[in-house]
């Protein structure tokens, strides 16, 4: 009597539980969905708008070029006044040529190129900026508005060689010779590092760079996007981060491998005081 | 899809075995207590409405052989089971004794069917006490061994920011939000059932009483209270 009473108790009790571990599978199913829902929800890259823009001299008059590097803004400022004047009578001489936005693309990790390639464009747009600065100059100087147009072609010299000083200053040394006329010359040497001298770098930094990739919890979305300026002796004067990855560790261990590191000076070859070097570490290693 | 490597999928797939076993041994306390809580809350929940519902039929009939015939609808709750108890003992009486050892046997017969209800009503209540109480500790004795491993690995990697030190800790703490996760409704079934059975088994020793005193000292002839 006892065993049948006690039967239908016990079967009612192991159908609980069933339901119970239901319930806990159940559970765990909602908070996987609810984690997958919330990752994607806060996985979409931001956006990195780069906008560069360089000033020419000149008060009123938009003028000059921009490159530089993503991630990074500079600006020359106008600090010549004396080219005021000419700019405000030849407004349509200088005009913005390029203000560039960039996107990087998340899913293709490779690495910076822009190091290498993009003086080269920058070079020729400061070198074509300032052609036609000289031939619209050139064009309206002996207009009779101008009361003085030596003095004009004068401030314009002043207003390029000051231009060429700052670009010089800027590690851009193929800007030389460019008050000349000549037009390109090889200003594209002036950023971005060479090959084997980029390989031994990234060799070095490899060295110590100190990154366990078992301490990373995903490797989603894990790379960073670094550029180096060194200088001709070899010392790392910046390090800029383009794209810092969701991790702090690897983001720091990174960081951590550039500081430690002691580069070479930069070899004669180069034709480069100083270098731009861009590098991608991801938990794989560094792309170069 | 549990491959995932996103929150705390990801820190216990990186956790260690104890870590893990610590987690397997909370999650089935966990899924016991719940089968436990929704069993008792079903069983308890129906003694205390039928007994209730008899306590007011009884009195309304007035007649032990009426108040027997409608305790048979009340099957699950504590108070008819007792009075039965006392009925089928009276019955096998069949008026061989006196009133005195009639009333003592009955007595006895309605306390045992009391004492037997009252452990029906407690039982796997205590496994939601001992729950609560060791769940945390279990819990905690995961995290601490995650901890410990984790510091290892810390060593290893001979650095000691945030980064490292972080992720680390909080795999270790999943096992002490287990054991809270096991423990609390553990604790809130315990108390709860404890209030509700304590009331059942006041009024078991309440009415058991008034049970005995309503049987006749003779079944067959005298059918009133």
């Amino acid at each position: 009597m006892k065993k049948a009473q006690s039967h239908p108790a016990e079967k009612k009790f192991f159908r609980w539980l069933v339901v119970a571990a239901g319930m806990h599978v159940g559970l765990f199913v909602f908070a996987l969905y609810l984690q997958r829902w919330d990752a994607e929800r806060h996985a979409k890259p931001p956006k990195i708008v780069s906008v560069s823009l360089v000033s020419l001299p000149g008060s009123g008059g938009p003028s000059g070029f921009s490159e530089e590097p993503a991630g990074e803004a500079s600006t020359i400022p106008a600090s010549l006044p004396e080219t005021a004047a000419l700019s405000q009578a030849q407004p349509e001489a200088v005009q913005p040529m390029q203000q560039k936005m960039l996107v990087p693309p998340p899913a293709t990790p490779k690495s910076i190129s822009v190091a290498q390639t993009k003086p080269v464009d920058k070079q020729e747009q400061i070198n074509k900026a300032l052609e036609r600065l000289k031939q619209v100059v050139a064009k309206n100087a002996p207009a009779p508005s101008k009361p003085s147009p030596a003095g004009g072609m004068g401030n314009l010299n002043k207003a390029l060689a000051q231009l060429e000083q700052r670009v010089k200053a800027q590690g851009y040394p193929g800007g030389g010779g460019q008050a000349s006329g000549s037009g390109r010359g090889d200003g594209g040497s002036g950023r971005g590092g060479g090959g084997p001298y980029k390989a031994v770098i990234a060799s070095i930094i490899q060295q110590n760079w100190e990154f366990s990739r078992q301490m990373l919890k995903s490797s989603y979305g894990m790379e960073v996007y670094v550029r180096i300026h060194i200088l001709a002796d070899g010392t790392i004067q910046q390090i800029l981060f383009d794209r810092r990855a969701p991790s702090e560790y690897l983001n720091n261990s990174v960081k951590k491998a550039l500081e430690r590191s002691s580069l070479p000076a930069i070899p004669k070859d180069e034709r480069a005081s100083e270098l731009w070097v861009g590098f991608v570490f991801t938990p794989e290693g560094i792309e170069k | 899809m549990l491959d995932s490597k996103i929150g705390i999928f990801g820190l216990l797939s990186d956790a260690g075995p104890v870590v893990l076993f610590v987690l397997l041994v909370l999650l089935s306390f966990s899924v016991i207590s719940w089968a436990i809580i929704a069993y008792k809350f079903g069983y308890v929940r129906k003694s205390l409405g039928e007994s209730k519902a008899f306590l007011d039929y009884f009195f309304d009939v007035y007649n032990v052989d009426k108040a027997f015939t409608g305790s048979e609808q009340y099957k699950h709750g504590s108070l008819p089971r007792v009075f039965r108890a006392g009925y089928v003992e009276y019955r096998a009486l069949g008026g061989k004794s006196d009133i005195h050892q009639a009333q003592a046997r009955i007595a006895r017969a309605i306390k045992r069917e009391a004492n037997l209800e009252g452990k029906r009503l407690s039982s796997l209540i205590s496994f939601l006490a001992t729950v609560g109480n060791t769940a945390p500790f279990i819990g905690l004795f995961g995290t601490v061994w995650g901890i410990m491993t984790s510091f290892q690995n810390i060593g290893q990697s001979q650095s000691a920011s945030l980064a490292i030190v972080a992720p680390g800790i909080s795999e270790a703490l999943i096992a002490t939000a287990a054991g809270l996760a096991a423990a609390i409704p553990a604790v809130m079934g315990y108390n709860y059932f404890s209030q509700q059975i304590g009331i059942i088994e006041r009024d078991l020793e309440e009415f058991s009483p008034e049970f005995v005193a309503a049987f006749p000292a003779e079944p067959s002839t005298q059918q009133g209270i």
